[in-house]
């Protein structure tokens, strides 16, 4: 039970704390105020436990798909707001819409994942033998995931300027391209995008099951079988995030050099 | 003019149509962090819906790597989520919050 609640707090815990890393040694080579971390944090623990109190409603609605409705909204949501923050860190004058595309990334993915490991740690708490595993479990899944970011931040900290706004965005769009990953599944999962046959089977290479695969899972969108649709979807995501992006970058070669 | 009344009339049909060719029915139970049956057998090449009923007070989340399907279903609530068409075959899955009992397998046949 220890290591189980460590790889699921792990896997929920990742995708949050990567994204928070990056944002923030991006707002600190930006020369951006740090404080709207604190009101994505907020807004986020009030999303999460919003959406955790009321996940039994939310899953009878929409004829019994309310989860993935409301999940790939978020993820919809997200997407657009991890689009538009590539294109508003082009001028700094625009920061006021920095920040809340900050904010609002932030934010989303703790409601999705934070509302997960509620609805886990609220569930398992009430058996108790299984209180101190879980919560010992939790405590090191967490450590685990933020370290990871820590480690992210202060490795694209130690970049130049140039190479650590490239390798923050790049980290972004391939977060963008899991986040339409889980869209896609979500919305053949419900029905509301036909299912296909997988185009390929990549288990034998890396199985979704193992703690990478996991990981992978989590943060890109890795997928063993992933269906036409999927792949499409995926390779969308990465041409519009990936030319936004250069774009972006060439705004900030133009400015050094002049 | 008449295209769109002609599109209209069509998208109508296909909307009131959609009930009867809504997928089979399955229901999976959960009691006791344990899947009841364990194992669904269900056609080859159809679509099914799959009808989740949780007894327990906590949490159970729908996994499997064969079927690429993942849900949470809350305490004492219900969930559904739409699988296949699939081959033929043997397709495993498990509850990710109490992985040690809950398991089964869904029997494409």
């Amino acid at each position: 039970m220890l290591v189980n609640s460590v790889i699921i707090i792990l896997r929920e815990v990742l995708e949050a704390a990567l994204l928070v890393s990056v944002l923030l040694v991006l707002s600190q080579k930006l020369q951006l105020s740090k404080k709207w971390l604190i009101y994505a944090l907020l807004f986020g623990l009030l999303g999460a436990t919003f959406y955790a109190l009321n996940i039994q409603s939310v899953s009878l609605a929409f004829e019994g798909v309310g989860q993935e409705v409301v999940n790939a909204s978020i993820h919809i949501i997200l997407w657009l707001t991890i689009a538009l923050f590539i294109i508003s860190i082009r001028n700094r004058e625009h920061s006021k819409v920095i920040y809340s595309t900050m904010i609002s990334c932030v934010a989303l993915a703790i409601t999705r994942e934070g509302s997960e490991i509620i609805i886990y740690i609220q569930g398992i708490i009430t058996i108790p033998e299984l209180t101190m595993p879980v919560i010992a479990g939790s405590i090191i899944g967490s450590g685990i995931g933020i370290s990871v970011g820590v480690f992210f931040y202060y490795f694209i900290d130690a970049l130049s300027f140039q190479n650590s706004i490239r390798t923050g965005l790049f980290i972004i769009v391939l977060i963008a391209g899991g986040m339409v990953m889980q869209i896609t599944q979500l919305l053949i999962q419900a029905d509301i995008i036909t299912s296909q046959q997988a185009i390929w089977d990549t288990t034998l290479l890396l199985n979704e099951r193992s703690l990478v695969g996991q990981l992978l899972y989590a943060v890109i969108g890795y997928e063993a079988t992933p269906t036409p649709i999927q792949l499409y979807a995926y390779i969308i995501t990465l041409i519009i995030m990936l030319s936004l992006t250069i774009r972006t970058l060439r705004c900030f070669t133009i400015r050094e050099q002049v | 003019m008449n295209n769109l009344r002609q599109y209209l009339f069509f998208g109508f049909m296909f909307v009131i149509s959609m009930p009867i060719i809504a997928a089979p029915v399955v229901e999976l139970e959960i009691r006791d962090h344990l899947f009841y049956p364990a194992e669904l057998v269900i056609p080859v090449d159809t679509k099914v819906k799959l009808v989740i009923i949780n007894h327990d007070a906590t949490a159970e989340e729908f996994e499997s790597y064969e079927l690429n399907r993942e849900k949470v279903i809350p305490g004492l609530s219900k969930g559904i989520i739409f699988i296949g068409p699939l081959p033929a075959g043997e397709y495993p899955f498990f509850g990710e919050f109490f992985p040690n009992t809950a398991q089964g397998k869904v029997i494409v046949k």
